[in-house]
This record gives structure tokens, sequence and C-alpha cells, in this order.
């Protein structure tokens, strides 16, 4: 009848995913007459994956040593405007370099500059400028519940946080005169400008610099 | 040779199910605490963090479901539930589908955690214009929708093998999507950190973990899948499928260092893991 009908299609299909439910009830494999292992199927699917994983991992690890061409498309709008667009530009000793656009914004210790934290409460005021919002104990920042906007320490390790590669400055060893080079990863969640950044017309970023000591947050 | 044997030389392998209720306990508490710290923190109301509490949500509700059956299985073992009744086997649709949502929504959300990822690389300025935290909640809703029905697509008529295939095939795309943002994504990264060697050796590793636990966890299932519907009654297909139970581990485990992967690498969220913990 039905039930048996339905029940026996449903443990065709579902001895394997209950394992214990009449899994053998197929009909039987015949093992007789194997020519290869009875594993092969398992033995070289492990093989198979452990070689492509292997692969991989040296594909891009040569990825790294050897060069890429460059395309410098992708990233000439930041190379155009260098004195401030978001934090994709390197403020290096040899400036000549177009091609090393990274930001070093980071370096708190050693220039001055601000962050713009792009509001969490809506989208309508995602970026927040200096200078058109006081909001009392947060100075000209506005930020939800978050970690104040000095930057410190901790503040640095967050950003590293938006990163895509989540993990990979974690572990890595990072000194003071080399460029970020992930930092220009930062932008959904941080906007870095030069505080003598010259404004683009068309720049929505970067407000009109702020003396540094109007950064101290209250908070 | 004993012919009697001829049934099956391929015994199954059996994981003790105290494995199982390891694996998913301590993979149901990681994900759990990673969906509650990102809606505790309102710092983490972002999109990106909102990809990751999808996953973790779902990682969540396949740790669920598999301890739930493993809780049904010890009960059936010992007599005490009627294994082929037809309440078990509604309850054991139900926690198919269950995983079965579980499955596809966490492949969407790696996708989505990619392409999220991409847009910030590649369209940093527009980012949040792209982005926005409405796209977010509609596309996390469009994916939870898409999943569940497609589960209970997939469990009711799991005998057509169109819909396997598209199970799949579905896996494949998924995965080279996947593949090709990230690799693109690290090629034009250190296309600008040439100069740094030390940071992206540190790159390779971290993709190199994130693509080989997806594949190593994901594929040996799926290739079962395959093999369910491609050779049913082939011995070394046979023989592969009495290794049920270790994909289906392998799976668990991918739900359980997700967190490792994902979640746990950033600081802001860890730091909220210290604050809701009261024993910190």
């Amino acid at each position: 009848d039905m039930s048996s009908h339905n029940r026996s299609q449903s443990s065709a299909r579902r001895g394997d995913y209950v394992w214990q439910y009449e899994y053998y009830d197929d009909e039987p494999v015949s093992f007789e007459g194997l020519k290869a292992h009875r594993y092969s199927i398992v033995i070289g699917f492990w093989v198979g994956l452990a070689v492509f994983v292997i692969f991989m991992f040296f594909v891009l690890t040569m990825l790294t040593k050897t060069g890429l061409t460059h395309d410098p498309k992708a990233y000439k709008p930041y190379i155009e405007n260098r004195n401030g667009l978001v934090n994709i530009i390197c403020q290096k000793d040899d400036d000549s370099d177009d091609n090393n656009a990274v930001s070093r914004a980071f370096l708190a210790e050693s220039r001055s500059y601000f962050n713009f934290y792009i509001s969490k409460e809506g989208e309508g005021k995602r970026w927040q400028k200096p200078g058109t919002k006081q909001n009392g104990s947060q100075g000209t920042f506005n930020q939800s519940g978050g970690p104040g906007p000095a930057v410190t320490e901790q503040e640095d390790e967050d950003m590293r946080d938006r990163l895509p590669f989540d993990g990979l400055l974690a572990d890595e060893t990072r000194t003071d005169t080399d460029c970020d080079f992930l930092s220009h990863f930062n932008i959904p969640n941080f906007v870095t400008c030069e505080h003598n950044s010259s404004l683009g017309e068309d720049d929505p970023l970067c407000g009109p610099p702020i003396t540094p000591d109007r950064n101290i947050p209250s908070n | 040779m004993n012919t009697s044997m001829n049934k099956t030389d391929c015994p199954e392998l059996t994981v003790p199910v105290p494995v199982f209720f390891t694996i998913g306990v301590f993979s149901l508490m990681e994900n759990l605490l990673v969906v509650v710290a990102v809606i505790y923190n309102r710092n983490l109301h972002s999109p990106m963090y909102g990809f990751m509490c999808s996953l973790a949500g779902f990682n969540t509700i396949a740790s669920l479901a598999k301890t739930c059956e493993n809780v049904l299985l010890v009960f059936a073992d010992a007599g005490q539930l009627e294994k082929i009744g037809s309440s078990e086997t509604k309850l054991d649709d139900v926690i198919d589908s269950l995983l079965c949502m579980s499955f596809l929504g966490s492949i969407f959300s790696f996708l989505a955690i990619a392409v999220d990822r991409y847009v910030s690389v590649f369209h940093a300025l527009r980012y949040h214009n792209i982005m926005t935290m409405r796209r977010t909640g509609t596309s996390l809703g469009i994916i939870w929708t898409i999943c569940g029905v497609s589960a209970m697509f997939i469990v009711s008529f799991f005998d057509f093998k169109f819909i396997m295939i598209f199970f799949v095939c579905l896996f494949l795309i998924c995965f080279v999507v996947i593949c090709f943002l990230y690799v693109y994504m690290f090629m034009l990264a250190r296309n600008h950190a040439r100069k740094i060697v030390s940071v992206n050796s540190g790159g390779a590793i971290t993709l190199t973990i994130l693509f080989g636990a997806f594949v190593l966890c994901w594929a040996p299932f799926f290739l079962h899948i395959i093999i369910m519907a491609v050779c049913p009654t082939d011995p070394y297909c046979e023989c592969y499928r009495s290794l049920f139970q270790l994909h289906v581990l392998l799976l668990m485990s991918h739900a359980l260092i997700d967190p490792a992967i994902y979640a746990f690498r950033s600081a802001e969220l860890r730091h909220t893991f210290r604050k809701m913990l009261p024993c910190s």
C-alpha cells in the first residue's frame, strides 16, 4: 500500500541519511571479482584532495614570490589624488613611485591625522564630517557605543579587524616604516585623511582638516 | 573467503555517538556565541559581521539538528523509539531539511562574505553605497528564504536525480566563484605589497586555511551525494558510501572551525565576548 511504498522508497534514499534505518535493505552489492582494492575510490579521492590543497598552497606562495603584472587602471583614481583620497595613498619618503599606493596612515606616533568614523546609526548620516556636528562628549565624531576615536593601539587593532584577510595581520611583524598594504581594506569602516589634505571637489570623504588637538576624545 | 559476506565487504564505519555529541555541542556553543555577540554589540552591525552572523546562525542550526538527531538515535537504539514509525519519519524529515538548509546556507554565506570582501577591496570608495545595511538585510533574507525552500524541496524530492545534480552544481559554482574572488583579491593585494614578503606569506597561509578547510570538509560529502546518484550498486562506490558517518563528521567539524577562521580573528568580536562572558 501507499505507506509501505513510501517507506521503501524513503528507506532507499534515506538509508544513507539515517544510518541505522535499514541501511542494507538495498539489493546486495557483489564484491566478488574486484580488480582493484575495494577502497580505491576512497584512497584516490583523499590523495587527490590533499594534492589539490598542497598545490593551492604552493600556487599562493609562489604568487607572493614572483611578480605579477600590475594593473594601474584599478587604482588610477587613487594615484591621481595623492593628497588625501582616503587611505589608499601612501606618503612614502620616496614619493616618486606611483605604484606603491599604499597607506601608512596608522602611524599614530609619527604623524597626526584624523579619522572619520562611519556612523553606525543610519545610512542617512553615514559620513560624519568634523565640524558639522558637535556631539558633546563625543566631540566631532559620531560613533555609537564604540571605542573612542583616539588613535590608540586598541584602535589600530580594530582597524585591522575590518580587513578581508582578517587574520592576515594577526601574526605579521609590522614595522613602523612599512606601508600597510592592507590598510586600504579599511575603507568600509574608516576613512583616513592626511591632515593637510587638499580637498578634491568630488571627494566626499575628506572634510576640512582640523587641528589634532580637537581630535582628543572626551569619552 | 567467506562467501556469505558478499552482501558487503565494506562494513559501515561508525563514529561513536559521544564524538558527534561533543562536536555538536561545542560547535553549537561557539556559533551561538558569535550570533549573540554580533547582535549585542552595535559596532558589529555592519555588512561583514552580518554575513558572519548569518554563517554562524546556519552553523548553529546544523549543530542543533545534528545533536537532536544523535539524541533520537540514542533513544532509538535503546528501544524507546520505533525506527519506522511515521512520526519518527516526519521528525527525520524535519531534521534532514534543517541540515540541508544549513549546509546550503553555509555555502551562500561564504559566498556573501567573499562578495563583501571583494566589494570592500575593489569598490572601496563606494563600499558604503553598494553595501548598505538595507541591502545586507535583504540579501540575508533572500538567502535564508532560498535555503529554507530549497531544503524542503531537496528532502521531499530527493529521489529525483535532478535535485541531486542541482545541489552538486550549486556547490561547485559557489566554490568556483569564492575561489576566484579570493584569489583575485589576494593577487591584487600582493601587487601593492611586493616589498613586504612577510605579510604575503601570511596571506597565503590564511587563504590556504580558508579554502583548505572548506574543501576538506565539504568535498567528501558532496562526492558522497554524487556517488549515490551515479553508482548506487557499484562495489567501489559502496565502499566509499560506507564512510558516510565520517563525511557527516567532517561537515560538523567545519561548523566547529568556522568561527575560528572567520569570526574569532576579529579583535572587536573577541572584545565583545570578553564583555559578555561573566568569567572575565
